[in-house]
């Protein structure tokens, strides 16, 4: 997050708000992510973390602050505060470069593997399946997955289940990936290759925003650390010192309690 | 035994009748009916109310009465509709109603994941409704909407107040003239067997859908 030159953000968030009724979830969020970073937010649960994930590509709207994705406004501040959203088509176009991986993985369940990789590039980008077929072939080679691409997602294990989504997620060619506790409806020993295809991807500079519970991945893979309480950023920094020399008080009983 | 084969025959007749009311009605009110479901689940406050009230008409109301009114008022008001087409409108608009609602409970059985994958995907609504919730939502509505056919095929008998001649009201004919009940036996024969031929399409359509099920 140090040395941005401008083009190479590819997230701003801006003194993000978000209440649920009266419980205020998100109280004046700053974020920035640049091109190639791997951020990790961590954080107990209802510190607001899914919700500020989920704010990144309006899957919930903020009351006020701005986003900015790509240089491009997706919502901005209106002079009395307010959070004014693009228009319905400007967002999709705004937002067609992110991709999301949900703790439920979500595939499509009456399609098979291949056919959930297929649909949106298909449907949404008008290409032609055969044009796309290939790309999507290689994607699920890339998740180990290949031999289950006529498989309905049913017959996967979730930790199969979750690299589909990734692969799923993949074939829009999107610029950053949104992780929302990807491994958390995993039984242990499925988080592994899980993680273990997010740490391929992020070798390769793909920008990732993960929600986790992971330590070890924030540890190992992630470029950033950012620590989220009560709807604010407590902390972040490098997950060395992040983990070696925590600072606030809060982090350092967090983290003791991972451990 | 001859005149058992006349009975059958005269009753094939009123069958043909039975099965074209069935059919018609059947093909023209389950699209409607997933318009109305659409309509009702639609964000445009008026067309909600609007398929609401219509929801509520129809099966707030005895089909019967909703048959009587096509037949009967409709011609006051200067529409004039033969026997068929006043009785396909009637049922038509009544199982529409019912399935409508069928469709409206299976649409929001799908849970909100699913909505919220097609949208980071950048589907649009049309195309996360025509692709990805209508298809998994037929699935779950095929036991109600098999209930539903089969209630119609049933239903198909009160057209006999229209003087049409459906299987049922051939039946009671003939029972009328010659005081033999043999016919009533062969027209639930009849009815035994268009209802069991449903109930095997649609235990043929739910194994099918079964497939990615498991």
């Amino acid at each position: 997050m140090q040395n941005m030159t401008n083009d190479n953000i590819m997230l701003k968030m801006q003194n993000i708000h978000k209440s649920f009724g009266s419980l205020e979830v998100l109280k004046g969020i700053d974020l920035s992510v640049a091109k190639g970073d791997v951020l990790a937010i961590i954080g107990p649960s209802g510190s607001g973390k899914s919700t500020m994930l989920r704010c990144i590509n309006r899957l919930e709207e903020i009351d006020s602050g701005s986003i900015e994705i790509k240089g491009r406004m997706l919502v901005r501040e209106t002079a009395d505060g307010e959070a004014e959203y693009v228009d319905e088509a400007e967002s999709r176009d705004v937002l067609s470069c992110t991709g999301m991986v949900f703790q439920q993985f979500n595939l499509f369940p009456h399609m098979t593997v291949l056919q959930n990789l297929l649909e949106a590039p298909v449907q949404v980008k008008k290409r032609s399946a055969a044009e796309v077929r290939p790309e999507a072939e290689e994607l699920l080679r890339k998740v180990g997955l290949f031999d289950k691409r006529d498989c309905y997602p049913g017959r996967l294990s979730g930790g199969q289940q979750q690299r589909v989504a990734i692969a799923r997620a993949l074939a829009m060619n999107p610029d950053i990936m949104l992780f929302d506790e990807p491994t958390s409806a995993l039984d242990p020993e499925l988080t592994g290759e899980v993680l273990k295809t997010m740490r391929e991807l992020a070798a390769e500079h793909m920008t990732m925003v993960v929600v986790t519970h992971e330590m070890a991945f924030a540890r190992e893979a992630a470029s950033h650390v950012m620590f989220m309480a009560d709807g604010v950023i407590v902390e972040q920094g490098s997950p060395g010192e992040f983990f070696a020399s925590p600072k606030q008080e809060r982090t350092i009983a967090f983290l003791q309690n991972m451990l | 035994m001859d005149n058992l084969l006349h009975t059958i025959m005269l009753m094939l007749e009123g069958t043909q009748i039975t099965l074209e009311i069935f059919c018609i009605t059947l093909v023209l009110s389950l699209p409607i009916g997933l318009l109305a479901a659409l309509g009702r689940i639609s964000d445009v406050k008026p067309l909600s109310l609007l398929m609401e009230f219509y929801v509520w008409v129809m099966r707030g109301t005895p089909l019967m009465l909703q048959l009587l009114f096509v037949y009967f008022a409709l011609p006051m008001v200067g529409i004039m509709l033969s026997d068929l087409a006043a009785a396909l409108l009637a049922f038509t608009l009544n199982y529409a109603a019912y399935f409508a609602e069928i469709f409206r409970a299976g649409i929001q059985s799908i849970g909100r994941g699913q909505y919220e994958a097609a949208k980071t995907l950048g589907m649009t609504y049309p195309q996360t409704m025509r692709r990805i919730i209508i298809p998994q939502m037929l699935r779950h509505v095929l036991p109600p909407i098999s209930n539903e056919t089969i209630n119609l095929v049933k239903d198909t008998s009160l057209i006999y107040i229209l003087a049409m001649n459906d299987l049922l009201r051939v039946a009671r004919t003939i029972v009328q003239r010659e005081f033999d009940m043999t016919p009533f036996v062969v027209a639930g024969v009849f009815y035994l067997i268009m209802t069991f031929v449903l109930t095997w399409a649609f235990k043929r359509l739910e194994a099918h859908y079964a497939k990615y099920d498991q």
